[in-house]
C-alpha cells in the first residue's frame, strides 16, 4: 500500500519529506509541479550519473566519427591532386559533429536509464502534482509503518491523505 | 515579466493547454490556407521541375547556384537563434527565456526542415539523396568527407536530431500535463509522449542534468553548423566568396536573422493565441537590445569584408567588389544595408523597443534584408567569376519565386500543427518564474 499526502505549500511538503527521511523511510517519492532543489537535497541526489553517459557518448562519437571518415576514404579511394587519401583536417570536422551527435544520443539514453523512464506500469500518482500541489508518496508501507508515515505527513500539514495501490 | 499580473499555477496550465485542446474554425481556415499555399506554390512547381529537370529554374552555366541555395542559407540562418538562444540563456539561468524558448526552439526545428527541403529541390534528382550518407548503395559509392558539402550533411543532420531531442526533452513534463488534462485517444498518446512522467524529485533532477548537457552540446553545434554552411562558399576559390571572415559572418547573420524571426513569431503567438500575459515587454526589450548588438557586429563584419577585398587588391576580387556595390544586384545590396545596418539603429529608442507593432515591422525588414544578403552572396559571386567569358547573370524563374513563397507557407503550416501538439509555452518553466507556493510568499 502507498500513503499519498497532498500539500498546498512547499515548506510543509519539505518538512514532511525531511521527517519521513529522518524516521527511516527510504521508499519515498516527492512529486512537485516545478523542480525543487530542496526536495532533491532531501533525497540526497547529488551529481547525476547522466554526465557519465554524455562523456562516454562524446568519446565514442569522436572515435567513430574519425574512423568512419577514414574507412570511407579507404573503401572508395579518390585521389585528388596528389593529396593524401586520409586527410586529417577535414576529418576533424566530421569527428566534431559525430562527437556532438553521439553525445546527445547517449545523454538521452542516460536520462531514460537514470530516471527509470519510460514507465508504463501503474504507479501512485495525482494529476494535481502537475498543476499546483506537492505530493509525498510512501510506497510499500506495511500496517505499522503506514500509520507512522500517515502521522508524520498529517503533522506536517497535509491537505489530504490517500491510500493507493503500490507500483505494479 | 508579466504585463497583466501574475497568473496562478493552475491558470498557467489552463491558459497554455486551452490553446491545444480548444480549436475554433479560424484555426482550421488558417491551416487550410497555409497548406494550400504550400501545395500550390511549393510542391506543385517542384513536381513540375522534377518532370522537366532543374533547367526549369533560372540557373545557367555560369550561375550554377541560385535561389534554392540562398533560400537554404536563409532558412538555416533563421533556425539559429531558437535553440542557440535557448541553450545559452538556459546555461546563464535567464528567467526571461522561460516563456519564449519553446516556440523559439520550434522555429529552429521547422526552419531546419524547410532548409532541408531546399537541398532536395536544388539536387534535381532527389531520389539519389541517400548517396550523401555513409550507407551502402547500388553504385558502391562512399561519401567524400573532404568535401564541404559532406560537412553540411553531417552538421545539419546532427543539428536536426539534437534540436528535436532538445525540444522534446524540455516538453516531457508538459506532455504529462496534457495527458492529465485530456481523455480518450489523446490521453493515451500523451501517456506515451510523456514516458509516464510524474514529476518526482528524481525525474526533475535527471531532466535538469540532461537538459544542461543537451544545451552544452547544442551551443558549439549551432556555431559549427553555420560555419560549415559558410565553408560551402568560402572553401571555393571564387572571388567574393573566398574569405576567412565568412564563418563568423554567417554565424552572426544567422543569429541576427533568427532573433528577428523570434520577434515575428512572438508577435503572432501573443496576438493570435492570447499569450499577452506571458510574452511581455521585458521579452521585447531584451530581444531588441540583442538585435542592436547583432546588427552592429554584422555591420562591422560587412565593412571588414569590403575592406579585405579592396586591400587584397587582386583584379578578380576588385571586379567582384565593384560588381557587388554598383552592378546589376547593387540595389539589393543597398536595400540589405538599409534594412540590416540602419533600420536596427532605431532600436536605440526604448519607445520603439517596447512597441509590438514597430518591432514586428523592424523584425520583418531585417529578415527581408537577410534574405537579400543570402541571395547576393550566391548570385553576385557566380555572376563575376575571373574572366569575362565566365561572367553571367542569374535571375530566379517563376518556379523559384513560387517555391520561395511556398517555403514560408510550409513553415507556417508546421508551426500551426506544432501549437496543437506541443504546449507553445513551457508550463513548468513559466511556473518557476512565479511566486513560489509558500505560506509567506
Amino acid at each position: 500500500m502507498a500513503i499519498v499526502g497532498t500539500f498546498a505549500y512547499e515548506e510543509d511538503f519539505l518538512t514532511a519529506a525531511e521527517n519521513l527521511k529522518a524516521s527511516g523511510f527510504d521508499n519515498i517519492s516527492l512529486l512537485s509541479p516545478v523542480p525543487l532543489h530542496e526536495a532533491q537535497a532531501v533525497l540526497g541526489l547529488g551529481k547525476s550519473p547522466v554526465r557519465r553517459f554524455s562523456l562516454a557518448g562524446a568519446i565514442i562519437g569522436a572515435l567513430s566519427g574519425f574512423a568512419m571518415a577514414v574507412a570511407t576514404a579507404l573503401v572508395f579511394i579518390l585521389p585528388t591532386g596528389g593529396r593524401a587519401i586520409i586527410t586529417v583536417p577535414p576529418y576533424l570536422i566530421i569527428t566534431y559533429e559525430m562527437t556532438i551527435l553521439t553525445g546527445v544520443l547517449f545523454t538521452l539514453i542516460g536520462f531514460h536509464v537514470v530516471s527509470d523512464l519510460p514507465a508504463w506500469r501503474n504507479r501512485p500518482y495525482l494529476p494535481s502534482a502537475n498543476i499546483d500541489r506537492f505530493v509525498v508518496i510512501v510506497e510499500n508501507a506495511v500496517d505499522s509503518e503506514a500509520a507512522r508515515a500517515e502521522t508524520i505527513i498529517r503533522e506536517a500539514g497535509a491537505l489530504e491523505i490517500q491510500h493507493m495501490e503500490d507500483s505494479e | 515579466m508579466f504585463d497583466h499580473g501574475q497568473p496562478s499555477y493552475a491558470e498557467v496550465n489552463k491558459d497554455v493547454l486551452s490553446v491545444m485542446l480548444e480549436t475554433g474554425p479560424r484555426y482550421w481556415m488558417l491551416l487550410g490556407g497555409t497548406m494550400s499555399v504550400a501545395g500550390i506554390c511549393f510542391f506543385m512547381p517542384w513536381i513540375y521541375q522534377l518532370f522537366v529537370g532543374v533547367g526549369a529554374a533560372g540557373m545557367n552555366r555560369n550561375a550554377v547556384w541560385g535561389s534554392y541555395l540562398s533560400n537554404f542559407i536563409f532558412w538555416i540562418g533563421l533556425s539559429h537563434s531558437g535553440t542557440l538562444l535557448s541553450a545559452v540563456l538556459h546555461i546563464t539561468n535567464s528567467q526571461w527565456r522561460k516563456s519564449i524558448y519553446r516556440s523559439a526552439e520550434a522555429m529552429t526545428l521547422f526552419s531546419l526542415m524547410t532548409a532541408v527541403l531546399f537541398v532536395m529541390v536544388h539536387l534535381g534528382r532527389v531520389w539519389y539523396v541517400h548517396w550523401s550518407f555513409p550507407i551502402p548503395n547500388q553504385m558502391g559509392l562512399w561519401p567524400n568527407f573532404r568535401s564541404p558539402l559532406m560537412f553540411d550533411v553531417m552538421a545539419i543532420t546532427t543539428y536536426l536530431i539534437a534540436s528535436s531531442i532538445f525540444i522534446y526533452m524540455g516538453s516531457v513534463p508538459d506532455f504529462a500535463a496534457v495527458r492529465d488534462a485530456s481523455t480518450g485517444l489523446r490521453r493515451r498518446l500523451y501517456t506515451v509522449f510523456s514516458f509516464g512522467w510524474r514529476g518526482t524529485a528524481r525525474e526533475w533532477h535527471t531532466l535538469g542534468w540532461a537538459y544542461t548537457f543537451f544545451a552544452v552540446f547544442v551551443i558549439p553545434l549551432a556555431v559549427s553548423v553555420h560555419s560549415i554552411v559558410s565553408w560551402d562558399f568560402a572553401l571555393s576559390v571564387v572571388p567574393g566568396l573566398h574569405h576567412t571572415i565568412f564563418a563568423p559572418y554567417f554565424v552572426c547573420g544567422a543569429i541576427f536573422s533568427g532573433t528577428a524571426g523570434i520577434i515575428t513569431v512572438m508577435y503572432c503567438l501573443r496576438k493570435f493565441l492570447n499569450f499577452e500575459r506571458y510574452i511581455g515587454q521585458e521579452h521585447l526589450d531584451n530581444l531588441g537590445k540583442l538585435l542592436i548588438v547583432l546588427s552592429m557586429i554584422w555591420s562591422y563584419i560587412n565593412i571588414l569584408e569590403l575592406f579585405g577585398s579592396w586591400y587584397g587588391g587582386t583584379s578578380f576580387e576588385l571586379e567582384a567588389l565593384k560588381f557587388k556595390l554598383t552592378g546589376f544586384y547593387a540595389p539589393l545590396y543597398w536595400e540589405m544595408i538599409l534594412f540590416c545596418a540602419f533600420v536596427p539603429l532605431l532600436l536605440f529608442f526604448k519607445k520603439i523597443r517596447l512597441s509590438w507593432n514597430k518591432m514586428l515591422v523592424i523584425s520583418i525588414l531585417i529578415n527581408i534584408g537577410m534574405l537579400s544578403e543570402r541571395f547576393i552572396i550566391v548570385a553576385t559571386s557566380q555572376a563575376r567569376k575571373f574572366l569575362p567569358d565566365a561572367f553571367g547573370f542569374y535571375f530566379p524563374s517563376w518556379i523559384e519565386i513560387s517555391i520561395t513563397v511556398g517555403s514560408f507557407a510550409i513553415f507556417a503550416t508546421l508551426f500551426l500543427i506544432f501549437i496543437k501538439w506541443v504546449p507553445a509555452i513551457s508550463i513548468y518553466e513559466v511556473k518557476e518564474t512565479l511566486k513560489p507556493l509558500r505560506r509567506n510568499a
